[in-house]
């Protein structure tokens, strides 16, 4: 015979949603209503105030034939892959290079991770600093004799978004280096020790067996810095404020100028849209692949 | 009694004391001043309402040249618990007043006769329609050139009466070694320059049209083009590390003797006086070089926002007569640096620098050449100042030419419309 469910009984089979009501409410209101919120304002005539009205796609003609905005986006695609790239190669090349049981390396890890400590804007203005031309680095070499020596970047709108990228890079390179050493840590070593015993190389243990199992390792890696790149904002504020010119805009430091600084809400709105694609087309399939591989077991 | 109802009973207690203290003889406001002579000149206006019976509640948000205060009263707004009074910036005011947000003030206007005590040129900028929604109290100039004397002494240099002047002296000086204009990349910085070219070539009626009007022929004509290429010549003048510079650090520039000018709203004052430089002794402070003298005005204002608490009216009002009030215009733009924005004010007290506004300011409100100053959004509304912006500051830094440039600003404009 059944057992009448008792309050206990029931308690126990409501408490997970109990427990996870208040999250998911949060969730969401705060992320979801609001990007409900934010698609509709793109889609109305919002100047200082919102309001919900209906114009079609009008702030997105509008958005696309900024220059401004096309600047952010070229600005965004090109920071990302320049910023993934060298992150990562720095990251792993420090990685491995730490992982060869080398003496003091809770030290050296520790200073590799400081950057990742300090706040983009303190790193922003050490940078700014540093870049320029009669305050920084050109000055210093041309005091020390070189005076022909120069590194004004930072002033010149072509090459200004590198700027940008090196201090991103020197930001965010000991935490890629953290994640590979940790998956570095986790590689099984008799593995290696086979491949030694087959005659392999140093060079080709690392390319051939190495970095393949390092997989989930930049995989990690890969989403984690698109984030922060697409996110970026205080970065490029504390830098270059976007400047010269709008040489170093980017998607996020032109939606903050539309919607705060120009009552231009909807062409605001219509660039965070975009954004949010943007990321939703990194994370969604990684997610789908992750999901994907827990349901096969892994 | 059991917990709870001595729980509400507590509170029931509370909460009509709580609401009264708070209501009770203050006024709330939201500004940005927050410098040390931006907090001294604001002491002399809420010392004044405290004498008045009224307790100032500050609430000050720094940064981004107001717009973070700007942000904290949409909040405000939309959560539906304005501020008593708010200082008020370009459009903002009128855009609030057009929301029907603030209170019409025609009443003590019209008692104290603060109309005839005003500049004509400001009132778009405190009344809308019939209704006054703002008092202003302060005035700046935007167009100034603030330079080092003993630089313009060793290479000979006096003020210039034209564009062309300034840049043959800028040459000059380049060659002499001296940085000849102190700038920046931020594009505010360039265009206080640019906009003072527009103007100072062309007049304020052009000015009007091109600016304020947007009109498209006066946006593509050759008055733009010239002023472009002017802009162009003042390329050449700045120094190497030019970008990220702060407009104070530019000041610091001229006042040590690195640079020889700096183009500037006279806000740079401070920067001069705070290092103990003398205005005509240490220090030269003359109007951007125009054929006709025009006058750049930026105001601060103060609205007062609509409400139904009597209290809080109360305040409001004594908040309004201590911002118009003479003798507090008098001392809070004395420590502030800018100058009243009751043009009835006497200049006494004042120093060299801002008796030459009150003159210049005299005028202009004459021959009707005081006009708002674009940087400060006191001419285009902020999504065409936008563009201004944009436009200005990639032309400063790349190697666009005149005509690519106001190709670009039509462009953008006709796209913000």
């Amino acid at each position: 015979m059944r057992r009448p469910l008792t309050f206990k009984d029931r308690l126990a089979a409501l408490l997970p949603k109990l427990v996870l009501s208040p999250s998911i409410l949060a969730v969401s209101v705060g992320v979801y209503l609001f990007i409900v919120w934010t698609a509709a304002i793109s889609f109305s005539s919002s100047k200082m105030m919102p309001r919900f009205d209906f114009v079609g796609l009008d702030q997105y003609v509008r958005l696309w034939s900024t220059p401004r905005w096309i600047t952010a986006v070229e600005n965004l695609f090109l920071f990302t892959a320049l910023f993934l790239a060298v992150t990562i190669a720095i990251g792993l090349f420090m990685a491995i290079l730490l992982d060869q049981k080398i003496r003091a390396e809770g030290v050296l890890r520790a200073i590799y991770l400081y950057p990742m400590a300090l706040s983009f804007i303190v790193t922003g203005t050490a940078w700014k600093w540093i870049m320029n031309p009669t305050l920084g680095v050109q000055k210093v070499v041309n005091d020390l004799g070189w005076t022909s020596f120069t590194f004004d970047w930072i002033t010149r709108p072509e090459v200004a978004i590198y700027c940008v990228v090196i201090a991103a890079v020197w930001q965010s390179t000991g935490f890629a280096m953290a994640i590979f050493l940790a998956g570095l840590r986790g590689i099984d070593n008799s593995i290696i020790k086979a491949a030694q015993i087959e005659g392999a190389g140093l060079t080709r243990i690392y390319l051939a067996i190495i970095v393949p199992m390092l997989r989930p390792a930049f995989l990690s890696v890969i989403v984690l810095l698109s984030y922060i790149s697409i996110k970026s904002f205080d970065l490029v504020l504390a830098l270059t404020n976007a400047g010269p010119g709008s040489a170093t805009e980017m998607p996020s430091t032109f939606m903050f100028s539309a919607t705060f600084l120009r009552n231009q809400m909807g062409v605001g709105a219509a660039s965070a849209m975009m954004m949010l694609m943007t990321v939703a087309a990194i994370i969604v399939p990684y997610l789908y692949s992750e999901l994907k591989e827990d349901r096969n077991g892994h | 009694m059991s917990k709870v109802t001595k729980f509400l009973m507590a509170t029931a207690l509370v909460l009509p004391l709580a609401s009264t203290a708070h209501a009770e003889g203050k006024v709330e406001g939201i500004h940005h001043w927050v410098s040390e002579s931006e907090v001294g000149a604001l002491k002399v206006l809420t010392d004044s309402l405290g004498a008045k019976g009224f307790t100032w509640e500050d609430s000050a948000v720094g940064g981004l040249s107001g717009a973070n205060a700007t942000q904290a009263l949409r909040t405000r707004m939309a959560a539906g618990n304005p501020p008593a009074t708010m200082q008020l910036l370009g459009y903002e005011g009128v855009e609030w007043a057009n929301e029907g947000a603030l209170r019409s003030l025609n009443e003590p206007y019209a008692k104290n006769g603060w109309e005839a005590a005003i500049a004509p040129a400001i009132l778009p900028f405190v009344k809308a329609g019939d209704d006054y929604f703002a008092v202003p109290i302060n005035m700046h100039r935007q167009n100034w050139v603030w330079a080092n004397k003993a630089v313009f002494d060793a290479h000979g240099i006096t003020e210039p009466k034209s564009w062309d002047e300034l840049i043959a002296a800028g040459k000059t000086l380049k060659e002499a070694g001296v940085t000849p204009i102190a700038l920046s990349d931020q594009s505010w910085q360039i265009l206080e320059v640019f906009e003072a070219i527009l103007t100072d070539q062309n007049g304020t009626d052009f000015y009007r049209k091109a600016v304020i009007d947007l009109d498209e022929a006066a946006l593509s004509g050759p008055e733009m083009l010239k002023a472009f290429d002017t802009l162009g010549e003042v390329r050449g003048l700045v120094d190497a590390g030019y970008t990220g510079r702060d407009w104070a650090v530019a000041t610091g520039m001229v006042a040590s003797g690195e640079a020889a000018m700096q183009i500037m709203g006279d806000w740079a004052k401070g920067e001069f006086l705070a290092k103990g430089m003398k205005p005509g002794v240490d220090f030269l402070c003359f109007p951007t070089p125009a054929a006709t003298p025009n006058f750049k005005f930026v105001i601060d204002s103060f609205g007062t926002f609509g409400n139904e608490d009597p209290a809080i009216t109360a305040g409001q009002d004594a908040w309004v007569e201590t911002v118009m009030d003479a003798e507090n215009q008098k001392n809070f733009n004395l420590i502030k640096g800018s100058i009243p924005a009751r043009t009835d004010v006497p200049v006494d007290d004042f120093d060299d620098c801002a008796k030459r506004s009150f003159a210049d300011r005299e005028a202009a409100v004459a021959a009707g050449t005081m006009v708002g100053g674009l940087t400060e959004g006191f001419a285009a509304q902020p999504q065409f100042a936008g563009v201004f912006f944009d436009v200005v500051g990639q032309f400063f830094v790349t190697e666009m030419t005149s005509q690519e440039a106001v190709q670009m600003l039509v462009d953008g404009i006709n796209n913000a419309r």
